[in-house]
């Protein structure tokens, strides 16, 4: 449904992503792990419309650039990793901007699953109790399960997430990825994480990107992708054998 | 439709009624108050065209205060609601509807126009505020000329510094021309402080056209600027055309900035301090914001205006003296009120 | 012919009152702010930096002294020729300094402290000048006298003066009527001059009362309050720049202004600004030209 092709991103004289090509169909979770610097932001950054590029990212056969805001929104949802609040929105006003564009009819006024869907997305991500809250005297965790619910809330075919996990605390970590797996049960739609933490990763994901420096250093099946030499290579340390030592450590 | 939409964050029925009930009592107010006193009842008479007991009360109603108070009001809504939609759409609580310039652009033409005795053929009188009105938007074109051509995505943070920058050039340039305009200062620094003496009701329409032109397509952005305000990005994401509201909102504020500089001058304070108050007391959500704002901008600029043309009777302040000094005072109260409460 | 005596001799006695003390050769005059300040002689070379003080030098008869003068200086004339200063806040000593005076004459609002004391370390006298009304102009032009060594000329100008006014206030009655001076048009905010100004004495010798009188100096007032005063005489200052409608039209063509016992009987006047807002000799012409305003020519030729 999501099909990227050669794309290139360029900084000045800096090329931050190079000749990356990436197919999405419905049902998968890819997962794009590497090291910090990899591009892995801003890949989701290209596939979320924020971040200009060379080559072609076509959604169910059709140029992204062609594809209005509003309509592009429908079907891709995109949570970033920045969003830092200036003025004190409730905590309910910003999930419901997930409708935004769900709204139809007479200057795009009317959104009668809007009420419902904003009170569903709350409910997902255990903000029901904090709907009134400000934004402004939120913490990381709870700012950043916001803006999940929102992407929640938009309703879209396929999410794009950038981090989801961040400052999100073990058993909403937990929770998170068990949640985007049931959402993924329904047919037609697909996941797309940027990660860090290569064991969610490799847990959840169905196929992986791995980037190195802005190149593509394996694309694939997860189980082939992630495997210990292949980490070996790309983050020049044993990783496999470091995340064993680290469970020893509870021992 | 099982349940109806919800009607969460528009400005309820309840204090529409009260804003306008207290922007009708504010404008009454102001109408039948002034350095001159006249009798209530003459007051209503002259607007309504009965008896008067002195003639001299008739053309001080009919043909001094009402046509100011209205300009006053209308002036004072526009400036609100371009500062209010400028610092949501910069998500920048420190912009206004001047952050891109125009307001100083419009008042260089102003000066020009002043000093180089430019004018429109058969409507004399009409020059500086003709020359405030191109300068204006050729300002905004040239900001966002500028902004176009470092990323064609008109970056907020580019057009807030391009706007700064822009600002304080046409300020030296402004004082160059003030370095030569020698007997023509005056006339020069009313378009730099602003003023409502004299005003007719002409501007009092052409700020209502204005309005109607350009501030009805900024209340029906208030979604979008709600986005914006929560963050560029994450605008994207839900699917906001930011490249469109982003020209629409510019383009339209300071078309309304060019028309109030253009009657009034640069009328200090009023679109930054009232969209804050008003957001400090109902929140930043702009379904409220923006209608509130412009409502609270209507009663502070009458009041203001009152209080400059009454309180040294027979003199009279510079209206953005009292803006400043009123603004601050109060804004300094309800923000320190607020903060004491906890954030709002 | 008898008051022409009468004037000689009250000339020549004001002459030997306020005659400059001479100390060996040197003159020793007390400037307007109190400081004495002693000249070796007469002024040779004067830059002057107030308009008026440039007027009433040129009114002595000692315009060729004048070797420089501030930018706004424009009358007589063959001012034009001398060089130009800045003066005020933008005063240059270095500008002055280069024009080598023994003398410069300034107004208190033209100079700060520094640079007065400054010109004197570079040795060039500093003449403050500081009228603030009729009898201030009369002490201006008999200290710039004193400096320029006409102190005769002085006497008579300032006679002369004193006649003009006399020979006004004696023709014109007491009418009681007001006038109002406006010196900021409606467009830019209107400023009315109120009492403490050169306008409302020449109200006053007029035989005029200055409606803005419960104004101190000059002031932005509301344009109700012209209603309100409805004076019988509009005067306004405003400079006509050659195009579109005249400050006497722009007044008249004011919206519900036609209900002004002033516009109604076209009693505005658009007076010179420099002449009336001066304070040096030409004061004079600005109350003839008010008198001629308010009474008429005809009025202008005593009652045979």
């Amino acid at each position: 449904m999501l099909k990227a092709e050669h794309l290139m991103v360029r900084y000045g004289e800096r090329t931050v992503l190079e000749d990356i090509s990436l197919e999405v169909n419905p049902g998968e979770w890819h997962v794009i792990v590497g090291p910090n610097g990899a591009g892995k932001s801003t890949l989701a950054g290209v596939l979320g419309k924020t971040v200009p590029y060379e080559g072609t990212v076509r959604l169910e056969g059709k140029d992204i650039r062609e594809i209005p805001a509003q309509e592009y929104a429908r079907k891709v949802g995109v949570l970033s990793q920045n969003h830092s609040a200036v003025y004190g929105f409730t905590v309910e006003e910003v999930v419901g901007l997930g409708r935004y564009a769900r709204n139809t009819g007479f200057l795009h006024r009317s959104d009668p699953d809007g009420a419902e869907k904003t009170d569903e997305a709350l409910a997902l991500t255990g903000l029901a109790e904090m709907r009134k809250r400000n934004m402004l005297t939120l913490s990381g965790g709870e700012r950043q399960r916001v803006f999940l619910a929102q992407v929640f809330c938009q309703d879209p075919e396929i999410l794009i997430l950038d981090e989801p996990a961040n400052h999100l605390d073990l058993p909403f970590q937990q929770e998170l990825f068990t949640l985007i797996r049931a959402w993924l049960k329904t047919p037609g739609r697909a996941v797309i994480t940027v990660m860090h933490d290569l064991s969610p990763a490799r847990k959840y994901g169905s196929h992986a990107l791995l980037l190195d420096r802005g190149k593509r250093a394996a694309q694939g099946e997860v189980s082939e992708v992630l495997t210990p030499k292949t980490l070996q290579v790309v983050y020049g340390m044993d990783v496999y054998g470091w995340m064993r030592e680290m469970l020893t450590q509870w021992k | 439709m099982k349940n109806s939409p919800r009607k969460e964050g528009r400005l309820s029925p309840g204090s529409a009624a009260l804003w306008t009930g207290l922007m009708l009592a504010t404008f009454v107010a102001c109408v039948s108050l002034g350095s001159v006193n006249i009798p209530l009842r003459d007051v209503w008479n002259a607007v309504f065209g009965g008896e008067v007991s002195r003639e001299t009360y008739r053309s001080i109603i009919w043909w001094t205060r009402l046509p100011r108070v209205l300009c006053a009001g209308l002036m004072g809504a526009a400036l609100s609601l371009c500062g209010a939609a400028m610092q949501g759409l910069l998500r920048n609580p420190l912009a206004d509807g001047s952050t891109l310039g125009v307001s100083s652009g419009a008042a260089l033409g102003a000066a020009l126009s002043i000093v180089l005795g430019i004018s429109v053929p058969g409507l004399e009188s009409a020059g500086p505020a003709a020359m405030a009105m191109i300068f204006a938007f050729g300002s905004l074109l040239m900001i966002l000329a500028l902004a176009w051509g470092i990323d064609r995505s008109f970056a907020t943070h580019n057009i807030i510094l391009i706007g700064v920058v822009f600002t304080m050039l046409v300020s030296a340039l402004l004082s160059i021309l003030i370095t030569f305009s020698g007997e023509k200062l005056r006339s020069i620094t009313y378009w730099t402080m602003g003023s409502l003496s004299g005003k007719s009701y002409e501007q009092a329409a052409v700020l209502l056209g204005g309005m109607i032109l350009f501030g009805l397509p900024l209340f029906l952005q208030s979604r979008e600027l709600n986005a914006f305000a929560v963050g560029e990005e994450n605008a994207v994401h839900i699917g906001v055309p930011v490249r469109r509201v982003k020209l629409t909102v510019m383009i339209c504020a300071s078309a309304l900035i060019g028309i109030c500089v253009s009657i009034g001058g640069s009328i200090a304070f009023v679109g930054l301090i009232v969209p804050h108050m008003v957001r400090l007391a109902a929140g930043p959500n702009h379904r409220r914001l923006l209608p509130l704002s412009a409502f609270a901008g209507t009663v502070f600029l009458m009041l203001a205006d009152l209080a400059a043309r009454s309180i040294l009777s027979p003199l009279e302040l510079p209206i953005g003296v009292v803006t400043s000094l009123i603004g601050a005072v109060v804004f300094i109260v309800i923000f320190y009120r607020s903060r004491k409460g906890g954030i709002r | 012919m008898s008051k022409k005596l009468v004037s000689l001799f009250l000339a020549l006695a004001l002459t030997l009152a306020c005659a400059p003390v001479l100390a060996e050769g040197g003159v020793t005059v007390t400037d307007m702010t109190g400081r004495e300040i002693v000249l070796d002689g007469p002024a040779a070379k004067i830059v002057a930096l107030t308009a008026s003080d440039v007027e009433i030098i040129y009114a002595l008869g000692a315009g060729d002294l004048l070797v420089g003068r501030g930018e706004y200086c424009d009358w007589p004339a063959e001012v034009l020729e001398k060089p130009v200063v800045k003066s005020g806040a933008e005063t240059n000593l270095e500008e002055i300094l280069a024009l080598e005076p023994d003398v410069v004459i300034m107004a208190t609002m033209a100079q700060s402290k520094e640079q007065v004391e400054a010109l004197e370390q570079a040795g060039v006298k500093v003449i403050v000048s500081d009228a603030q009304n009729l009898e201030g102009v009369y002490t201006a032009i008999t200290l710039i006298g004193d400096v320029t060594g006409k102190t005769e000329e002085a006497a008579a100008i300032v006679q002369g003066m004193k006649d003009t006014f006399d020979g006004i206030r004696a023709k014109a009655q007491d009418s009681g009527k007001t006038i109002y001076f406006e010196v900021s048009p409606l467009e830019w905010g209107l400023w009315a001059a109120g009492s403490g100004t050169f306008m409302d004495e020449l109200a006053g010798i007029c035989g005029l009362t200055n409606a803005f009188a419960d104004v101190e100096g000059w002031g932005a007032v509301s344009e109700e309050q012209v209603f309100e005063k409805d004076p019988d005489y509009i005067v306004t200052t405003a400079m006509y720049w050659g195009e579109g409608p005249t400050p006497v039209e722009e007044v008249k063509g004011r919206a519900g202004w036609d209900q002004l016992k002033a516009v109604q009987n076209d009693q505005i006047f658009n007076a010179d600004q420099n002449e009336i807002t001066r304070p040096g000799p030409r004061l004079a012409d600005a109350a003839a030209a008010l008198y001629e305003f308010v009474y008429g020519t005809e009025a202008e030729e005593p009652a045979a």
